[in-house]
């Protein structure tokens, strides 16, 4: 498996401008130190199935009996 | 009677029903008291000189939509927007007879946890004004603490209506995502904005939430779910608690009230590994900053300028996250749900922890000026509310007892989907045992 590389400034600024944000300046270094930081370690394991509506069924089977 | 602001919201529909007061008279003690307490806290936007229909007045975060009224969300870009429609929660309280007494201060569009707002004024603490009222429903926390409303609406996505009835001293209720419609309320992210009450106690959160919980064709992701009276009726509950990590890493005063409190409650207390906290705030921030950059995305690139620092770099941090890292925190949602009700609840009704682990911080410490340790205390802030939301589960925050230098602490049930019932029962069981929820802000001249 790949390691993840960090996040560069260079990066965040390119991806921001594709998508026609403008950055305020010295922004795009503290998002990337945000963004290298805030991987979840420890995450559960996913069915390949599992998708984002299966939260719908979870709230119902987990509620209060 | 000496003040009628002063009573609860039960007390005063019971006073009404009874002739012993008029809508009027009601009306007017909030009137007085905001009078003299908006200079102090501004906790207000808008005040309605003559509420529209009979009854107990509320006000609420000013992002509940009124038809032909204007919602400013806190914000410059929407200063002066007319609403084309009223919200669900505000046509369900209008009937219930709860008719609304103004609007309330917030943080901007709502993604802020202090109450800091650059364009209306910062909403400050009743208990002491050099401190945060929380956010982002700061004025409904000290509007209702300084009782200048019988209760008031907030939005939580993150923590929103949690943070400021811990920091302001009065009863907040996270709804589970769904119980409540959205309709007609500014939206945040989707996938965890929750509307629910603040009150002064949990008997009063349960009067509003009768009025606004139930489905809505309005709102398709509301529940439909049966919404239940929220009767609350006296029964033993197993809280579930931590007791070795909220020694280590609360403040030893949050520590000392929290703990104290929950052996007091009377309940079976069962002793749990705590929740990762950290990894589903991970996940929360994930979906919030995606959800909310998406949906400000248009103004983001024509007004950047008309956002406050704080919140625009809020804004652009949610450009920088990558489509399959949003889509696999979603995906992982129903797993960790599952195990937080397995696990953690497995042998318990209720988890029992802080709604800050640390105590109510200044204005200054958490605002521009707060210098390099003011990223991680307002991470400390949300600490224990955000993962609440990833989850979707509900959580009711009611007050335990008071620093030493009189700031509220907060107490904070979590249970699972839909058991609200259970949370209001169980804080209204403390409550009818303690007296925290009952003490105000003192009046001094001013």
């Amino acid at each position: 498996m790949t390691a993840a590389k960090q996040w560069s400034s260079e990066a965040i600024e390119a991806m921001l401008a594709a998508q026609g944000i403008p950055l305020a300046p010295g922004r795009a270094e503290k998002i990337a130190t945000a963004l290298n930081a805030a991987t979840a370690s420890g995450s559960l394991p996913l069915e390949f199935e599992s998708d984002p509506t299966g939260y719908a069924l979870a709230l119902e089977r987990c509620k209060a009996k | 009677m000496s003040d009628p602001a002063a009573l609860s919201l039960a007390a005063a529909a019971q006073a009404l029903r009874a002739r012993h007061l008029s809508s009027r008279e009601l009306a007017d003690a909030c009137l007085a008291r905001i009078a003299r307490w908006q200079p102090r806290i501004n906790a207000f936007i808008s005040v309605e000189q003559q509420p529209a229909d009979e009854g107990v007045p509320l006000a609420h975060k000013d992002m509940f939509y009124r038809k032909g009224r204007v919602s400013n969300c806190g914000s410059k870009i929407r200063r002066g927007w007319i609403a084309q429609e009223t919200s669900t929660a505000l046509s369900r309280l209008d009937a219930a007879g709860m008719p609304q007494i103004g609007t309330l201060n917030m943080a901007e569009f709502a993604y802020g946890p202090t109450g800091h707002n650059e364009h209306w004024g910062d909403c400050r603490n009743p208990w002491n004004q050099d401190y945060i009222a929380g956010g982002s429903s700061s004025g409904s926390g000290a509007a209702v603490a300084a009782r200048l409303a019988f209760g008031a609406l907030g939005s939580d996505t993150g923590g929103s209506v949690r943070i400021p009835a811990a920091a302001c001293g009065v009863t907040g209720l996270k709804t589970t995502w769904g119980r409540v419609s959205r309709h007609g309320a500014m939206p945040l992210s989707h996938s965890l904005d929750s509307i629910g009450p603040l009150a002064r106690s949990a008997e009063d959160c349960a009067l509003i939430l009768a009025a606004i919980a139930g489905s809505d064709p309005q709102d398709p992701l509301s529940s439909r779910e049966p919404a239940g009276d929220y009767f609350l009726a006296k029964r033993k509950f197993r809280v579930a608690l931590s007791s070795d990590w909220i020694e280590r890493h609360a403040d030893p005063e949050v520590a000392a009230a929290v703990l104290a409190a929950a052996r007091s409650l009377g309940a079976s207390l069962v002793e749990v590994e705590p929740p990762d906290f950290d990894t589903l705030s991970v996940h929360c921030i994930t979906v919030m900053q995606a959800e909310a950059s998406a949906q400000h995305a248009r103004w983001m690139r024509e007004r950047p300028g008309d956002y406050s620092s704080a919140v625009r770099s809020r804004l652009e941090a949610g450009f920088a996250v990558p489509a399959a890292a949003y889509l696999e925190a979603l995906r992982l949602r129903a797993a960790w749900l599952e195990r937080f009700c397995t696990t953690t609840l497995a042998n318990a009704d209720l988890y029992l922890l802080p709604a800050m682990k640390v105590r109510v911080p200044t204005l200054e410490q958490t605002g521009p000026r707060g210098g390099a340790g003011m990223p991680a205390l307002l991470a400390e802030v949300t600490r224990l509310t955000r993962w609440v939301n990833y989850l979707g589960v509900p959580a009711l925050v009611v007050p335990c007892g008071f620093d030493s230098l009189g700031l509220p602490i907060g107490l904070q049930f979590v249970g699972r989907p839909f058991a609200e019932a259970a949370l209001l029962a169980a804080g209204h069981a403390f409550q009818c045992e303690t007296d925290w929820h009952s003490r105000a802000p003192a009046e001094r001249s001013i």
